[in-house]
């Protein structure tokens, strides 16, 4: 008997490697070497020449790091891909828990306006840019007239995306409106698990809405306030096509991003090396923010 | 008291429903402007101050999409074919992985977890970088095969982990009922619990179709060829690259490059919603 148990057990996990060896397959050739060797790569001169002759790259002294920090770039790419992070997952949090609230309050037809707001969701980031650039248009865009009646014609010329001080907020607008929807979508599941008879409880004992959303709503949905917040982090961190498309990083370098400089470096200047020194600093600070984040949060919780 | 109270609701469900119409709107007026302009002449698109209706309604550059601009079916069928390739491998691959996870909890799948988990947190760039030389060498750059393999990759993780909370949830006693039956390993996954979980399958199936769909970074990266590019970025390089654009041809293209996407989105609605939720939050 007992024998029969063991060996089950042992077969049991033969099954389990076999059954993940597929996906393991993929995930080492396809994801954990790639980001090992761009690591590598970092270190070295490599640059189209070793890719035609198919050389292996030089080790270099760090001269890919002292190369980013050469200039201003590389900080200034930093410092437009925080702001970019930090506004965009701040205000997409606020606008979906409040469509998220409104949504889960009992108002006629919540399930259909929850699912035709999943629409932009669906659209392809690409195409979400074209549709912000043609919004967004200097000469003939719908923005531009709405700002123009807003003020009373006083503004008449509005280009965001040609502005150095607006471009990164009119990518943060398409962004959002990607975005949006999807928070929107767990925070809902979220509601809807928080137990109805707790806060009509509070109810009856005289808590106010703001103090049922705070005592009782907060707590029950902070887990997927922590998930969906952390993806959003992630999603926002790495955001390229919508840069790419919008500004290619300009107007004046005013949105250029780790994403969009390291891109430039590693297949635009087809300087790999350095592009690679840029992808691997961009890592180690979404490790430290994501390490940082899931620290803060568990404070919280308490 | 109870008129002050009275009033308060009236002030409070006044600020939710402003607030419910302003983001709505947000949310839903831009894809209603790029359906008005694809079907507007070019002369009225270019028209200051805009019109909020095309006053004669015309099908101008759906046609010039059709005859003149054709190249874009080229990249239109090599979506077509990636994303469906990616699709049924990646349902493959999570019913697999995502079966071992949810049944074995051993050191190993522990491990393989937290692999999954971390590798959707590295930037695509520094994976492409890498991709682009050892795929180069390998030979499989500029094929879709590659392409999708390397997409297949990017999509896997999040789908196995869905697909795992979905197997979670079935009971074991219908295996071990299956197992006294005399079925093996293999059956008992492909024809008793595998046709339980359907509906998570096509969850999963849809998401890697969608997210394939979307991609950019790996088809700018990894092909060459304009006959093999793929959707965004044949739209970028060909339609985006002149120095004025074709506005009403670029929102045409916008809408039949969404098409397809939003049609599978809200067909598969409820299994999406249910999927995504599981996913992200179980996970």
């Amino acid at each position: 008997m007992k024998t029969k148990t063991l060996s089950s057990k042992k077969s049991d996990s033969l099954f389990s490697l076999l059954l993940d060896l597929p996906a393991f397959l993929l995930l080492a050739g396809f994801i954990v070497v790639p980001i090992i060797d761009s690591v590598v790569k970092s270190f070295q001169t490599f640059g189209i020449k070793n890719i035609i002759t198919k050389k292996p790259g030089v080790w270099n002294d760090f001269a890919n790091y002292l190369y980013l920090f050469k200039t201003d770039d590389f900080t200034g790419a930093t410092l437009h891909t925080f702001s970019f992070v930090l506004g965009v997952v701040l205000v997409q949090f606020l606008l979906a828990i409040l469509l998220a609230l409104i949504l889960n309050s009992n108002i006629k037809g919540a399930r259909f306006m929850r699912s035709v707001m999943m629409t932009p969701w669906v659209v392809p980031t690409v195409i979400s840019a074209l549709i912000w650039m043609w919004l967004f248009q200097p000469q003939y865009g719908l923005l531009k007239y709405l700002v123009s009646v807003v003020t009373f014609g006083k503004v008449s010329e509005f280009a965001i995306l040609n502005n150095p001080s607006t471009a990164l907020l009119g990518v943060g607008v398409a962004a959002l409106w990607k975005q949006i929807p999807l928070m929107t979508l767990l925070l809902l599941a979220g509601l809807q698990n928080v137990p109805q008879d707790i806060s009509e409880a509070a109810m009856i004992d005289g808590a106010g809405k703001l103090r049922r959303f705070f005592s009782i709503i907060l707590p029950y949905l902070s887990p997927v306030i922590k998930v969906s917040v952390s993806m959003s982090i992630i999603e926002n961190f790495k955001q390229f096509p919508l840069f790419w498309t919008m500004t290619g990083g300009g107007p004046n370098n005013a949105t250029t991003t780790l994403a969009v400089l390291s891109y430039r470096e590693a297949f635009v200047s087809m300087n790999l090396g350095a592009g690679a020194a840029v992808t691997t600093l961009w890592m180690l600070m979404m490790i430290v923010v994501i390490f940082g984040y899931n620290k803060l949060f568990r404070v919280q919780e308490f | 008291m109870k008129t002050t109270m009275k009033s308060d609701s009236k002030l409070f469900s006044f600020f939710k429903y402003a607030a419910l119409v302003g983001i709505l709107l947000f949310l839903l007026f831009p894809l209603y402007w790029v359906l008005i302009t694809a079907f507007k002449t070019n002369m009225e698109a270019y028209r200051y101050p805009p019109t909020f209706f095309p006053r004669v309604p015309v099908l101008d550059s759906f046609i010039s999409l059709f005859r003149e601009n054709n190249q874009f079916f080229v990249y239109y069928k090599n979506n077509i074919i990636v994303s469906s390739l990616v699709a049924l491998l990646c349902c493959v691959i999570a019913i697999f992985s995502g079966y071992s996870l949810a049944r074995f909890k051993n050191q190993w799948n522990k491990w393989f977890f937290a692999l999954l988990l971390a590798s959707q947190m590295f930037p695509v760039i520094s994976r492409m970088i890498s991709l682009y030389s050892i795929m180069g060498k390998l030979g499989i750059i500029n094929t879709l095969g590659g392409l999708s393999l390397a997409l297949l990759a990017a999509q896997a993780p999040f789908c196995i982990i869905l697909m795992s909370s979905f197997f979670a949830g079935i009971p074991l006693e219908i295996e071990e009922a299956a197992y006294v039956d005399g079925a093996g390993r293999w059956r008992i996954l492909f024809s008793i619990v595998t046709p339980l979980v359907k509906s998570g399958l096509v969850a999963v199936g849809i998401y890697a179709f969608l997210m394939t769909w979307d991609d950019y970074l790996h088809a700018a990266t990894l092909i060459q060829a304009d006959m093999k590019r793929t959707l965004s970025v044949g739209i970028a390089l060909r339609y985006l690259g002149e120095l004025s654009y074709d506005w009403s041809l670029v929102n045409t293209i916008s809408i039949v490059g969404t098409i397809p996407v939003v049609l599978l989105f809200f067909f598969f609605q409820k299994y999406m919603i249910k999927g995504l939720v599981a996913g992200a939050v179980k996970g």
